[in-house]
């Protein structure tokens, strides 16, 4: 198991506000290097927007989050921390005037000034992960839901990001599409890529996640092994949470 | 009929020296309303109250006084205002006239130009700019490579409608002695002591280039149309 040196992500006491409601209260979670965590909860609970928060998509109102240890509320501009820390959208958020490969390739080269024969390698050999290495000349929008998503995951995976962040990945898919979404995420966390995975899979939770976090009203109401949560909780929130999902 | 070819032959050059500058006043409108009319949606959406409110007021007074004043007024008012337009001479023509013209055209095409951009950007999806953020991309690079282009995609039916627009609007800086196709109708009222066979022509001048813009610019959505299916 990695040891508390190993902490990528440390969030410290968050809350955030949209003017008077309060969307996150005290939230405090260590995110290691490696670990895989699935933050699961009823809609409304904060899960997306805490996650939101890991990479400034959202400004968090009080306490602090730590990215290698940097406090990010310090930095003047949030794009260094984005090239470290991707992130895949509930709904993929392709760019739609941008071929398959061009998607894939345009952050690497232009952001991180990469050189483009190399980074072409690279996308072309994501892809092949992925699956989809004959869609690279295709437009986002001849694709399935399914294909979309895979996409987004190569381009988040071509920045060489430290964490991936994945919101809600599968909910905008038809049924016989998530499982092809599922299991290029599966193969990711083999890989040893740190993921944080707000989803409504609880299979995927119970199988693939080291830790699950369960969030509720803007706390996080439980956390532990898979097999703690779902197996014996304590906690009546969780269970009846569970007991309608599953 | 045989009096418009009649027309038409003896002057052919009137017409085709119209013709040409309809067309310059018009291209470089086009281009240059363009340019300001995206910066003006940029003002017009921007953080600093400043430039938003500027922009605002510029599109309302331009969009509520009618071209031909604003024509004159910048041909007659620019001097008044100690802005001389130096007298430009290329080919042997002055044709300071003609960059009065050329400005007050663009100054009427801005606002509309500015509008229809601003409601391109606007309908973009929200997630794009998410999409581009999450990847480290910066505001401007954002805004001009990944947000503009899919305006441009959506905008270019109401682009190519204010296009056709200004060419017809060019008609109008006759008024100030530009020679362009309208001018030359009147011209050659003037010699012929004909009115309606110039008029004609020109009608068919305009309907000509204004056709070929609009083919072109048919090709060109058509050619945008390629990302999307069922093009």
């Amino acid at each position: 198991m990695q040891d508390s040196n190993d902490v990528i992500i440390s969030v410290k006491n968050l809350s955030k506000n949209y003017s008077t409601l309060a969307v996150l209260k005290d939230i405090s979670i260590d995110i290691k290097k490696g670990e895989v965590i699935a933050v699961i909860g009823p809609s409304g609970s904060g899960k997306s927007t805490m996650l939101r928060c890991l990479n400034a998509l959202e400004t968090i109102s009080g306490g602090e989050i730590y990215f290698n240890g940097n406090p990010i509320s310090k930095q003047k501009k949030y794009t260094k921390l984005r090239e470290e820390v991707g992130m895949v959208f509930q709904h993929f958020n392709l760019f739609s005037h941008m071929t398959v490969l061009e998607n894939i390739m345009y952050a690497p080269v232009k952001v991180k000034k990469r050189y483009k024969g190399t980074v072409r390698q690279e996308a072309m050999d994501l892809l092949e992960v992925v699956g989809l290495s004959e869609k690279a000349d295709v437009y986002p929008d001849m694709l399935s839901g399914g294909q979309k998503q895979r996409v987004a995951i190569a381009r988040a995976l071509a920045m060489q990001p430290e964490v991936l962040l994945f919101d809600e990945p599968t909910s905008a898919l038809d049924p016989e599409m998530v499982g092809e979404v599922l299991s290029v995420m599966k193969s990711l966390a083999k890989t040893g890529m740190t993921m944080v995975v707000v989803t409504h899979e609880m299979g995927f939770a119970r199988e693939v996640a080291d830790r699950v976090v369960f969030m509720d009203e803007g706390y996080i109401m439980e956390e532990g092994r898979p097999e703690e949560i779902f197996g014996n909780t304590k906690n009546e929130r969780v269970k009846a949470f569970l007991s309608k999902m599953l | 009929m045989a009096a418009l070819w009649k027309i038409l032959v003896k002057y052919k050059m009137l017409l085709i020296g119209g013709a040409k500058v309809t067309i310059i006043v018009s291209v470089m409108t086009i281009i240059l309303g363009m340019i300001f009319g995206i910066l003006m949606a940029f003002m017009k959406m921007s953080k600093v109250r400043l430039l938003r409110y500027f922009a605002t007021a510029y599109v309302e007074f331009i969009r509520g006084t009618p071209v031909l004043v604003q024509i004159s007024i910048v041909f007659y008012g620019l001097p008044m205002l100690g802005i001389d337009v130096p007298s430009i001479i290329i080919g042997g023509t002055d044709i300071s006239r003609l960059v009065s013209g050329i400005v007050a055209l663009t100054i009427n095409s801005t606002a509309y130009i500015c509008e229809i951009v601003r409601g391109g950007i606007l309908a973009v999806d929200r997630g794009q700019t998410e999409g581009a953020m999450a990847l480290g991309m910066g505001n401007t690079r954002i805004l001009l490579c990944i947000v503009l282009p899919q305006a441009m995609k959506s905008i270019l039916p109401s682009l190519s409608n204010e296009f056709i627009t200004i060419i017809k609007t060019s008609s109008q800086v006759s008024v100030i002695g530009i020679g362009e196709l309208m001018y030359a109708a009147e011209t050659i009222r003037g010699i012929s002591f004909q009115p309606m066979a110039p008029l004609i022509l020109v009608a068919l001048i305009y309907f000509l280039i204004t056709s070929v813009f609009s083919f072109g610019l048919s090709k060109i959505e058509k050619r945008m149309a390629r990302t999307t299916r069922h093009a």
